[in-house]
């Protein structure tokens, strides 16, 4: 017994409304004729009418009932004989409710654990009664839905207006979505990053250089203090993203694109651009694979090999290679877009003057395209600085504040990842400091995002 | 010779001439250079993905889950569960895109709350995935508190995620079918909700289809969010429903390359063969509708 039933009979009155319904209308239809009293809407949005009024409501009853029912189920059951013997201790307790709830629900087969073994029974009963209780009132909802929808079906009955404003609902609805999913983002990242700073001051998080985030286990641990200064991070973050890896994309995804709009015959760009596209669409973490495998290793020879002190085999210049590369197509098709935006007759100008075809690009067209391009360039950045499994698997762990790119350096996204997984434990600044350094990486992404777009945006503007 | 020596015989400007045309050559070339350099590197990528890892191949690598024997491990239990969470993803974001791209294309008049809505759509496109972890594990694991590591986890996160590319491809789509087809529907008595269902919702599917499939394409090949909700477990029996413990196959490459056993480089190789195979397939499959059904007014 569970609340599937409930959700099976909201659906069978549904359906039973929409035939009745519409058995009801074209009775109508055929009673009036051609002469007074035709249908204002057809028999099937009759039928669809009487269908949302039924199911509706009770659909959104039994959404609300649901998360509710499992609080019910849990005091019903924590309120019970059985239930007042478990250890006070929440952890133990818990893991137990846990057990007996999987056994009970039929997700595991038999728990381990004789105290949640004894329970099942207990759960089940709950369980049976809550969800007796909130199909029943499923059931209700939906029987007054289409009770009050078949008593006004009439000739003249917009019932057409009235499917389509629940349609418009929902297509509202569907929209809040987006809204909804950029406030949790801003609420959750705002909220842990409130609780860390209540135990770690702001000032030492954004200007602290010493990033050693071990909280002690013992008093006496050494190095145990925990140090929270994320400095560090943002170089490294900057140093990889925005430094060797645009060193590598810029002159080589500007040239590509040069080459795909201003000489390259179109049978040509229409194989040597979507093969460009790939680069994109390979996952990141083949990447990660590829650079901490084979492009790392022969860093750190070539290192070695010019005697640079501190060659590690996890080298910031490994990671900004390979992400350089995986971040060509994005400058490539920016600066490919804003090239082909440049008027013709800004290009046959030049070449009437006598300029050849690359005087005419340096001199003219790049300069004209330069603002849709630095936009380009802004989002590749933002894309580089989130990027997170390139330099998870080949930049390493250690916070140095160093600008020699044989060394290795940590960012913002990997330490997020080196926070969060691994044992959890959720008040600890530990893991809340995962959040703050989240918060910083959204805003610094949306900024440079929003800056981005104006450039071009105004670029735009100014050849239309 | 008593031709008039014209300006453009002397030798200096023959000179300059040849010197403007070497650079023009250097420039074409220097162009060239940039994309062959690019497309080596993806060459000797999959090249040395193939050489690393087809030896990796088996009838045990291709049915059994992972393990803690190199000789033993599998992608099954991986790809069943990326299977598992991409059905998630598409069965919320695709009604969700399509009906948002609707509203925003069709419907939405200009105003505050609507221009809202557009611009968190296109800010959300462009955030970190790892940012969507974040919001997966602090609202759907510590405020919902469902399964963790589990097939729904993923897919609801890797929904918020995909739901923005599919919202602009839809629009795009949409925005792409002629006026004319809206007038003519409208002028035969269709209500607005009927021209958007009956006509141009069809008209626009091949587009809205080949930006799904491409963001779907996305939301498999995607490591960081899932590593945030924990389904970086070790799972060694394939997931049998959507709340069970799971890991995707992007995951699974993870955990096998830091696994410090030689024998795990053959094993992740293949596996990252297998991935791409599946990205091609998908990406395959948005061209091919996309030469097939696109139409062009």
């Amino acid at each position: 017994m569970t609340l599937l039933l409930g959700l099976l009979l909201v659906l069978l009155v549904g359906s039973g409304a929409f035939f009745m319904a519409r058995d009801r209308a074209e009775g109508l239809r055929k009673a009036a004729g051609t002469g007074k009293g035709r249908l204002n809407s057809l028999p099937a949005y009759h039928g669809g009418f009487a269908f949302l009024w039924a199911a509706v409501p009770a659909l959104l009853f039994l959404s609300i009932w649901a998360p509710l029912q499992n609080r019910l189920v849990d005091t019903a059951v924590l309120e019970s004989p059985a239930g007042q013997q478990l250890p006070d201790f929440d952890l133990a307790r818990d893991s137990i409710l846990g057990e007996a709830r999987a056994v009970a629900t039929g997700a595991s087969e038999l728990a381990f654990n004789p105290a949640a073994q004894a329970l099942v029974p207990v759960f089940e009963a709950a369980i049976g009664r809550y969800s007796l209780i909130g199909s029943i009132f499923a059931l209700l909802l939906a029987l007054a839905g289409a009770g009050y929808a078949l008593t006004r079906i009439r000739p003249d009955l917009r019932a057409r207006a009235g499917v389509e404003r629940w349609v418009m609902a929902l297509l509202v609805t569907a929209s809040l979505v987006a809204i909804l999913t950029t406030f949790g983002i801003v609420a959750s990242l705002l909220f842990e990053t409130m609780r860390f700073f209540s135990m770690i001051s702001p000032g030492e998080f954004l200007f602290g250089t010493q990033w050693s985030p071990q909280i002690a286990i013992r008093a006496d641990q050494v190095g145990a203090s925990g140090a929270f200064g994320s400095v560090p991070l943002f170089w490294g973050t900057v140093f990889i993203g925005a430094i060797i890896a645009m060193v590598v994309a810029i002159p080589l995804g500007l040239m590509s694109a040069i080459f795909l709009t201003e000489y390259a015959p179109p049978k040509l760009r229409s194989v040597l651009k979507p093969l460009l596209e790939i680069l994109a669409g390979v996952p990141t973490v083949v990447y990660g694979f590829f650079a901490a495998l084979t492009i790392a290793p022969l860093v750190r020879d070539l290192g070695i090999a010019i005697g640079v002190s501190g060659a590690s085999s996890e080298s910031a210049l490994a990671a900004g290679l390979v992400m350089g590369i995986m971040i060509i197509p994005f400058v490539s098709s920016m600066a490919d877009d804003s090239i082909a935006a440049v008027p013709q007759a800004m290009r046959d100008g030049s070449l009437a003057l006598g300029a050849t075809r690359s005087e005419t690009i340096r001199r003219v067209v790049l300069p004209a395209a330069l603002p849709g391009v630095v936009g380009g360039i802004l989002l590749a950045v933002s894309r580089a600085i989130g990027e997170t499994m390139i330099v998870v698997m080949a930049a390493g762990l250690a916070a140095n504040l160093t600008a020699n790119p044989f060394e290795s350096v940590t960012t913002v996204t990997v330490q997020i990842v080196k926070l969060l997984t691994g044992d959890q434990e959720f008040n600890s600044p530990k893991t809340l400091a995962a959040f703050a350094l989240g918060l910083v990486l959204f805003l610094v992404t949306l900024l440079l995002n929003l800056i981005a777009l104006r450039v071009v945006r105004k670029y735009r503007e100014a050849y239309e | 010779m008593n031709k008039p020596a014209s300006r453009w015989a002397s030798e200096a400007m023959r000179k300059r001439i040849a010197s403007r045309y070497a650079s023009e050559k250097r420039f074409r070339a220097l162009g060239l250079a940039a994309i062959l350099i690019s497309l080596g590197f993806l060459a000797f990528l999959l090249v040395s993905m193939t050489v690393r890892g087809i030896g990796g191949f088996s009838a045990t690598f291709l049915t059994a889950s992972d393990a803690t024997d190199p000789e033993l491990v599998g992608v099954w239990g991986a790809l069943k569960g990326s299977f598992l969470t991409i059905i998630v993803t598409m069965a919320l974001a695709f009604p969700v895109g399509v009906l948002a791209a609707v509203y925003l294309e069709e419907f939405a008049s200009r105003n505050r709350f609507n221009d809202f809505i557009e611009v968190s759509i296109n800010n959300l496109a462009a955030v970190p995935s790892i940012i969507f972890g974040l919001l997966g594990l602090s609202v759907f694991l510590n405020v919902l508190h469902l399964p963790r590591s589990a097939a729904l986890v993923g897919g609801l996160t890797l929904a918020l995620m995909t739901m923005p590319v599919i919202v602009i491809a839809g629009r795009n789509a949409i925005k792409a079918v002629p006026p004319s087809i809206r007038d003519a529907a409208l002028g035969v008595g269709a209500s607005r909700m009927q021209v958007v269902f009956h006509h141009v919702l069809p008209l626009a599917l091949p587009g809205v289809l080949t930006g799904t499939i491409i963001g779907m394409a996305r939301a498999l090949g995607e490591t960081a969010p899932l590593l945030m909700i924990g389904m970086r477990a070790f799972i060694a029996s394939p997931p049998q429903g959507f709340t069970d413990p799971a890991t995707v196959l992007p995951v699974q490459i993870f955990l096998w390359s830091d696994e410090v056993d030689r024998a795990f480089v053959e094993k992740t190789s293949a596996a990252i063969i297998v991935l791409l195979l599946f990205m091609l397939l998908m990406n395959g499959l948005a061209i091919y509708l996309r030469n097939r059904f696109e139409q062009r007014w």
